[in-house]
């Protein structure tokens, strides 16, 4: 194996790993994005269910991404969404869409 | 209660119910959320039954593999801090503010003790109740809220309720003043740095004022700030004070209150001012609930508030490892408020499922604050702040451009803040 090809598949393999940590984290660690997610709870019920503003549970995780991306540009208005939004990095929001997207 | 009827307690929830079957102790026949039984794999004891307190409590169990949670309180119920300044103005009443730890026992399998915590061992982990009951786990939550210093001079004299804390505060100072005279002077005291919820005292003055207007024509609101400015959301109090309640409310900083005159109801303040009201809400300085100094936990803010490592609330005291304290006595860089503290209590609540299963807390816990001010009867504004983890201080940082407050104030907002209420209450208790 050269190193070039070496070098790509411990890349995929990292990949992977990241991967199943995400799906079925083990005791130790904690579903990824989950903590993220719940600061979303306050004020879209936990696990996003509701009671309180927009049900964030059921929808995907493209979805909630796009929503917060449109909250952030500011073409929804200077509202506290739009604040909340730009708390995060732009991973913060993809893991936290992602984990919210389980919840159906 | 031994440590042996407390681990017996957790090995079969039938056995438990029938072990704490009296009338100040209650577990849920059939937790629906972690089995318990011989599963458990770790026990929590959560001090406190407030914001914090039942949050981390519901989330352990969520959470947590397998973690048993006694929550221990005083009081039955809760009466919600956040929305007490309308119970001044006749807007809400403490009922409906009062909520109740049955969905914690029932929908999450929590054990609920309600009575006094009078020691912590916080080596040993161990707590001693008032009944001389001793409850041992593997981790401790503290989250007992803030006490309040002595007013040099108040005595035990009621004269000058805080209603900081809702309940029979709140109804005192809502009926000195309802029987205040049209054209009175009503005083608001604001305490220095860092107490609970920082807008709070300037949004209740607001509302006072408002309320005022209507009911009590021609009477002014002194406000005595202790600190040097307006210490949050300046833009919106700063107009609201001088412009729309400009006739009503006469603001003076760096006017601490260093002793009282009950009887005469007077104040007297740093720098030789003396004030007189017919109605004086005194809202003292602060300090972490008792039982954090009585365990040698007050290590921060001039011995005030307890230092945490805020990637777990894990007490900073050397040897006190097993503690972890969330909510308003804990000093952080975050505000003492009850929507970061659910955030906090969710942050602990993570570490310590982590740690309890053997690995470690998230590096990176993001938090955040939220929270509306009533300017008016019926018009509110928004005050808005992220967190992220700074591992080169390591603090909670706010994010520049996540923090700050609404452009003004709107009947929307006012509508949004009920909203908001509803929800983190059902967060935190439902």
């Amino acid at each position: 194996m050269n190193h070039q090809s070496r070098r790509k598949l411990l890349r995929l393999a990292g990949t992977l790993l990241l991967i199943s940590s995400g799906l079925c984290a083990n005791a130790q660690t904690s579903p990824a994005g989950r903590l993220l997610a719940s600061n979303c709870f306050q004020c879209h019920g936990t696990n996003g269910k509701g009671p309180g503003f927009d049900t964030l549970a059921g929808k995907s995780a493209s979805e909630i991404y796009q929503e917060l991306i449109e909250f952030r540009s500011g073409k929804d208005g200077n509202g506290l969404m739009a604040k909340h939004s730009l708390g995060y990095t732009d991973a913060q929001l993809r893991q936290l869409s992602q984990w919210l997207s389980t919840q159906r | 209660m031994d440590r042996r009827k407390f681990i017996l307690a957790g090995a079969a929830s039938a056995v438990a119910t029938a072990a704490l079957a009296d009338d100040r102790r209650t577990t849920s026949a059939t937790p629906v959320v972690v089995p318990t039984g011989n599963t458990v794999k770790a026990r929590v004891i959560v001090i406190g039954g407030g914001m914090a307190g039942t949050t981390v409590a519901k989330y352990l169990r969520l959470w947590g593999d397998s973690v048993e949670v006694t929550l221990i309180e005083r009081m039955p119920t809760y009466t919600s801090n956040i929305m007490s300044s309308l119970v001044l103005t006749g807007q809400r009443t403490l009922s409906s503010l009062t909520y109740k730890y049955d969905a914690l026992r029932n929908k999450y399998g929590v054990t609920t003790v309600f009575g006094d915590v009078v020691a912590v061992d916080p080596v040993n982990a161990k707590v001693t109740l008032a009944d001389k009951t001793v409850l041992t786990a593997d981790r401790i939550v503290m989250a007992p809220g803030i006490t309040f210093d002595a007013v040099p001079g108040l005595g035990t004299s009621d004269k000058m309720p805080h209603a900081w804390t809702a309940g029979t505060q709140t109804t005192l100072l809502a009926s000195q003043l309802g029987a205040m005279r049209a054209g009175g002077v009503a005083i608001l005291t604001i305490p220095k740095t860092p107490y609970r919820c920082p807008p709070g005292p300037y949004e209740r003055a607001c509302l006072i004022a408002d309320w005022l207007k209507v009911k009590k024509p021609g009477s002014k609101l002194i406000v005595l700030d202790a600190n040097p400015d307006i210490v949050t959301e300046k833009d919106n109090f700063t107009n609201a004070f001088l412009g729309l309640h400009g006739n009503v409310i006469e603001y003076h900083n760096n006017a601490e209150v260093l002793s009282v005159d009950p009887a005469g109801m007077n104040l007297y303040t740093a720098g030789g001012g003396t004030f007189h009201g017919d109605v004086v809400n005194m809202i003292p300085r602060q300090r972490a609930g008792g039982l954090i100094a009585a365990t040698g936990l007050n290590n921060a803010t001039e011995g005030r508030f307890a230092g945490v490592n805020v990637l777990s609330y894990m007490s900073t005291t050397p040897g006190a490892g097993k503690v972890h304290i969330i909510g308003d006595s804990s000093a952080t860089t975050q505000p003492k408020a009850g929507h970061i503290a659910n955030q906090e209590a969710k942050v602990c609540a993570d570490a310590l499922s982590r740690i309890l299963a053997g690995g470690s807390p998230d590096t990176a816990p993001v938090t955040n604050s939220a929270c509306f001010s009533t300017i008016t009867a019926t018009q509110a504004s928004w005050l808005h702040a992220v967190f992220q983890y700074d591992p080169v201080t390591t603090t909670m940082q706010s994010v520049p451009a996540a923090t700050g407050a609404s452009v003004g104030w709107n009947t929307d907002s006012f509508e949004d803040m009920s909203k908001w209420f509803g929800a983190l209450m059902a967060d935190s208790f439902a």
